[in-house]
């Protein structure tokens, strides 16, 4: 019968039987969840792009003579060990020398700048989300807390909403196809949503595959709807957020973007109907002061015609007074004129007239010996006979 | 859903008769109105709406199999 070992025992064995592999092989692989933790322990997994294979390796920070970060790809030498105490097997790192840039990061940085050279990234091609969707399509796993964080955000900021679920993987195998499917599905549908969601939490390089593949950033390119991508934290990026309309930092936030809250909406209701009411009082007041205005300049025209009429009648009245006793002053003037050149006065001192054949006469020559004249005193008149004319004529009868 | 498409609608014909008002010069009080009036009617109405609707989820399936 075989003796029977302890565990520690069996585990000394196996670990003799691998310090017999060389530790001189050369191992390339790709580096993920690199972590330094206390200053001095260094672990990373080493993984195959082609293969789903894994090695744990483990090292100090002084054996590590360069800067690693994940996804790098690179030449690791060391020796293979199972630790007793914890029963998993690890390769004691002795060597790790970089190898180009690590080929997953490699491929996504350059798939990243492809697609930005064809546009898919442009921001003019962004479009705006409807302010109230009524059917939003939701993407993502009914298993992720995405998936809980969108609709418990959802229904805090909104309501009446239509979700369309499309469940799908996020990670793994399937995710691609399934996201791509669920893009294409959703844009088929006769009652087609006003915006899509495709969210999942946040990962490493390796859990994001699906967000960052080429499949799925030109399914969501191709969309007509717009979408709006949230992957995992802030700091998570994807191509798939570089190409959405709209790139939200999580679940959470990927809500509050596709719907408005209905506390700000109720405000903004408020704020609308004060401003028609403020139009509606304005224009009113706005018609009782021209009322105001009109009533006021009327008055105030009458006042003023008023004003002048009683200062016109007291200027006539004045006026008149002086005018009047102007006139009569001047009338007794011209009647003692008249009185003045009166030929009646004339003649009371004394004066005749004398006419021939009707006319006043003032010269001799256009009289004859023998005319008749007449001759007007003050009193009474006489006919009279021309005799001699400047002393020539008949002889003095005396 | 039809509720809630007729808030997308009723909200813009808010907002329309809000822009309209700011857009008179004078204003024809008559027709001030009757815009004041239907605005307000809309107000109450989209208010009485947010307050009264919920939010559905309705799952649709793949139709194709993963394994193809």
């Amino acid at each position: 019968m075989t003796p029977s070992l302890s565990v520690s025992q069996y585990l000394e064995l196996v670990n003799v039987s691998l310090g017999q592999i060389p530790a001189d092989f050369v191992i390339e692989g790709e580096i993920s969840d690199y972590k330094v933790s206390q200053g001095k322990w260094v672990s990373f997994d080493l993984k195959d792009e082609e293969h789903q294979a894994l090695l744990k390796c483990f090292m100090t920070t002084w054996q590590l003579k360069t800067q690693i970060e994940d996804g790098m790809r690179v030449h690791v030498k060391g020796a293979p060990k199972i630790y007793e105490r914890f029963g998993t097997f690890k390769l004691n790192v002795t060597e790790v020398e970089p190898v180009g840039e690590g080929a997953l990061k490699r491929a996504y940085e350059l798939l990243k700048k492809k697609l930005e050279r064809e546009g898919l990234f442009d921001v003019s091609r962004k479009r705006p989300l409807p302010r109230f969707p009524e059917r939003i399509g939701l993407i993502t796993s009914r298993d992720a807390a995405a998936y809980g964080d969108f609709l418990r955000i959802l229904n805090n900021r909104w309501s009446g909403v239509q979700v369309v679920f499309c469940h799908v993987h996020v990670q793994g195998r399937e995710a691609v196809d399934e996201i791509v499917h669920a893009l294409d599905q959703l844009n088929g549908l006769a009652d087609r949503p006003d915006v899509m969601v495709l969210t999942r939490g946040g990962g490493g390089l390796e859990d994001l595959h699906a967000f960052n593949d080429e499949q799925v950033a030109r399914a969501i390119y191709a969309s007509t709807i717009p979408v709006v991508c949230a992957v995992g934290h802030e700091r998570d990026e994807s191509l798939a957020d570089f190409v959405a309309d709209v790139r939200a930092s999580t679940p959470s936030n990927a809500a509050e973007r596709v719907v408005p809250s209905r506390e700000e909406v109720r405000y903004e209701i408020d704020a609308l109907s004060a401003h028609l009411t403020s139009c509606v009082s304005d224009a009113i007041r706005e018609r009782l002061s021209v009322i105001d205005q009109a009533t006021s300049r009327v008055r105030f025209l009458l006042e003023r015609q008023k004003d002048r009429l009683r200062r016109l009648s007291e200027t006539l009245q004045s006026g008149s007074a002086l005018w009047l006793s102007r006139l009569s002053d001047r009338l007794a003037r011209h009647a003692l004129v008249l009185k003045q050149l009166d030929p009646r006065r004339v003649l009371s001192r004394g004066y005749s007239i004398v006419r021939f054949a009707g006319r006043v006469l003032s010269d001799v020559s256009t009289l004859e010996v023998g005319s008749e004249i007449q001759v007007q005193f003050a009193t009474g008149s006489a006919d009279a006979q021309v005799r001699r004319l400047n002393g020539r004529g008949q002889q003095k009868l005396v | 859903m039809t509720a809630k498409k007729s808030f997308a609608k009723d909200f813009e014909e808010l907002e329309h008769i809000t822009q309209w008002f700011d857009s008179q010069d004078q204003l024809d009080l008559d027709l001030g109105l009757k815009q004041f009036e239907r605005g307000l009617e809309l107000a109450s109405q989209l208010k009485k709406k947010l307050s009264e609707v919920e939010n559905k989820v309705e799952e649709i399936k793949q139709k194709f199999s993963s394994a193809t």
